[in-house]
């Protein structure tokens, strides 16, 4: 099976970009059985992820840590759900939105979420229109981008 | 999330509308039992694109729209196309225009269907999102799911790449799908119009609450069909003006508490709504008659004034937008389009155009000025959701009042599901995790 990697993110919205600015190096290493692709539609990782393994997914995160700081999140389905309250305020309590977790919750509740899924969060700082990746996130690029680099060599599924 | 007020009134303050704290919210001021205040806070205009768009050649528009919305990309492009087209004096084929209409299509029904869905059909389940809904009602959710892939596949079919559609450009497409490549896709389409047909069964049988609105409805209607990638602008009132004066006939107010901008209409300086209620309203008669047939079969009648019916009216756009994919991959399969361009020319010259198209969530309208050599001296883009941020107001006004005695989740709750009534487009915002990290 092919690895998949997916870069969600909006590239105009500053750090909301790091997503798919990662999958984009990603991309451009060339690594042989892997799926590059950015989306913008968490939603849509439903379908996007059927049929991959493993399945990597880098996006901008919000925790409170220090901006550019690099998260690696293992939620596949031998993994606890993640907590409601990762997804209530980008997923359900909202009126349009459709959050990463959010689409991880509904997968896992439809039985459709990979057995291995491994989410790199880099943390963001500013989501501003027009904005490049402040810099801390910038930094924090290659680290990033090896850490998925790590998962498709490694991630074997199970 | 409720502060008592030394007045005696309360004032509810949801924070966490959008995906980025503080840029939506909503604020329902109570003096005793009344509402005093509603301010919303949903929407960020694309001004950043305004001004990225100026001194930029005219071929542009397209492209950079496209990145507005990750939801409605093929919106921003189809009427940047015609407004880069009208200023520079060029007509489209019909077959040109009839592609956009099908790869419209395929939008409508991704976004239609993650709407209906995933968004707004938990308020009338009782749940509290779609999560939750998929643990009792896995087929409603997998029935959401599937038109959304058919109208992604859609849209990857004919614009290249369903998020930014890379084979629009100004003049039409960088080429066709073959007749064989629609062909293969019939089954597909068929799937998805028998899956519209049943969502239109699913939401009919919802609860709807009473609620009529007041406001004027606008959109665009064609010379033939529903409205999908164009037409002139017609109005719940009797007026009806071009796609040209839009301008002139709209006007965008600076609200204090919100950096959108409020639209209306200039002849009453009242608010007005676009979107699916509008549409319908305005064009019931122009459905097919599959269309028709399942919206007379849901309960509606040729209006509708309820934004709560809002969802079935998309269900039956979601009916609409196969039967009519349908229709026109027929007649591409069957040689009709055989031998045309995928694209005319469009020549630079100096002027200013206007174009419009229906977005999923109500009436899209760009106008560019350019100069000479094609370059963009100016760019305007007046997206539904600005249009209709005043009436979204105006409806939480009316209705908060009536559920004045309610707790603050259920009220937020309700206030939530009206705003979802307009489909809102805060998705133009930005999606991240937001992450609780636990420590012990």
């Amino acid at each position: 099976m092919t690895a998949l990697v997916v870069g969600l993110g909006h590239a105009d919205r500053g750090d909301d970009g790091v997503g798919v600015v990662v999958a984009r190096r990603v991309a451009e290493l060339d690594l042989p059985d892997v799926v590059v692709v950015d989306h913008h539609d968490p939603t849509a990782l439903i379908d996007l992820w059927a049929g991959h393994a493993p399945v990597v997914v880098v996006d901008a995160v919000r925790s409170g840590a220090p901006p550019g700081r690099v998260h690696r999140l293992v939620v596949g389905t031998n993994e606890p759900a993640l907590p409601a309250a990762s997804w209530e305020a980008s997923g359900r309590g909202s009126t349009h939105g459709f959050g990463l977790a959010a689409a991880v919750a509904l997968a896992r509740a439809l039985h459709r979420l990979p057995e291995r899924l491994v989410v790199i969060g880099v943390e963001a700082a500013s989501y501003r229109h027009g904005e490049p990746l402040s810099a801390a996130v910038a930094e924090a690029v290659p680290e990033a981008v090896e850490l998925v680099r790590e998962e498709v060599r490694n991630g074997v599924p199970g | 999330m409720t502060h008592k007020l030394t007045d005696g009134g309360r004032v509810l303050k949801v924070g966490t509308l959008a995906r980025v704290e503080g840029e939506g919210a909503m604020r329902i001021a109570f003096e005793g039992g009344d509402v005093s205040d509603v301010q919303l806070r949903i929407y960020e205009p694309p001004r950043f694109y305004e001004a990225f768009l100026r001194g930029r050649a005219h071929t542009e528009p397209p492209d950079i729209t496209a990145r507005i919305c990750g939801i409605c990309p093929v919106a921003y492009q189809t009427s940047a196309c015609w407004a880069v087209e009208d200023a520079c004096g060029v007509a489209v084929t019909e077959q040109i225009r009839l592609m956009r209409r099908l790869l419209y299509c395929g939008e409508w029904i991704e976004s239609h269907a993650l709407h209906v869905f995933l968004l707004h059909a938990p308020d009338f389940l009782g749940y509290d999102g779609a999560i939750e809904m998929a643990a009792d009602h896995a087929d409603v959710v997998e029935l959401g799911l599937r038109l959304k892939k058919a109208g992604n596949a859609l849209m990857e079919l004919v614009g290249g790449r369903a998020v930014h559609p890379v084979n629009v450009r100004v003049g039409g497409f960088y080429r066709f799908p073959a007749a064989a490549e629609l062909g293969a896709f019939r089954p597909i389409l068929a799937q998805a119009l028998d899956d519209a047909l049943a969502a239109v069964a699913v939401v009919a049988g919802f609860d709807f609450p009473d609620f009529e609105q007041p406001h004027e409805y606008l959109s665009l209607r064609a010379e033939e069909g529903y409205p999908i990638e164009t037409g002139s602008v017609v109005t719940s009132a009797g007026r009806s003006f071009p796609v040209g004066e839009f301008a002139e006939r709209i006007e965008e107010v600076h609200v204090p508490h919100s950096n959108a901008l409020h639209s209306r209409l200039v002849a009453t300086g009242a608010p007005y709504v676009v979107g699916p209620l509008a549409r319908y309203t305005l064009n019931s008669d122009r459905l097919s008659a599959p269309a028709r047939d399942a919206a007379r079969a849901a309960g509606l009648g040729e209006t509708c004034r309820n934004p709560f019916r809002s969802i079935v009216v998309r269900a039956v756009e979601l009916v609409e937008a196969c039967h009519e994919a349908l229709r026109i991959v027929d007649l591409w399969s069957e040689g009709w389009a055989d031998r045309s361009d995928p694209a005319v020319p469009v020549p630079p010259r100096a002027g200013e155009g206007y174009g419009a198209s229906e977005a999923p969530r109500g009436t899209l309208f760009h106008r560019y000025v350019l100069d000479a050599d094609g370059i963009i001296r100016d760019a305007q883009i007046v997206p539904p959701t600005s249009q209709n941020q005043a009436s979204i107001e105006a409806d939480l006004r009316a209705m908060a009042t009536q559920w004045a005695a309610l707790d603050d989740h259920a009220l937020q709750h309700r206030c939530e599901h009206a705003v979802r009534n307009y489909d809102p487009c805060i998705s133009c915002a930005t999606h991240f995790l937001d992450l609780t990290v636990e420590r012990s």
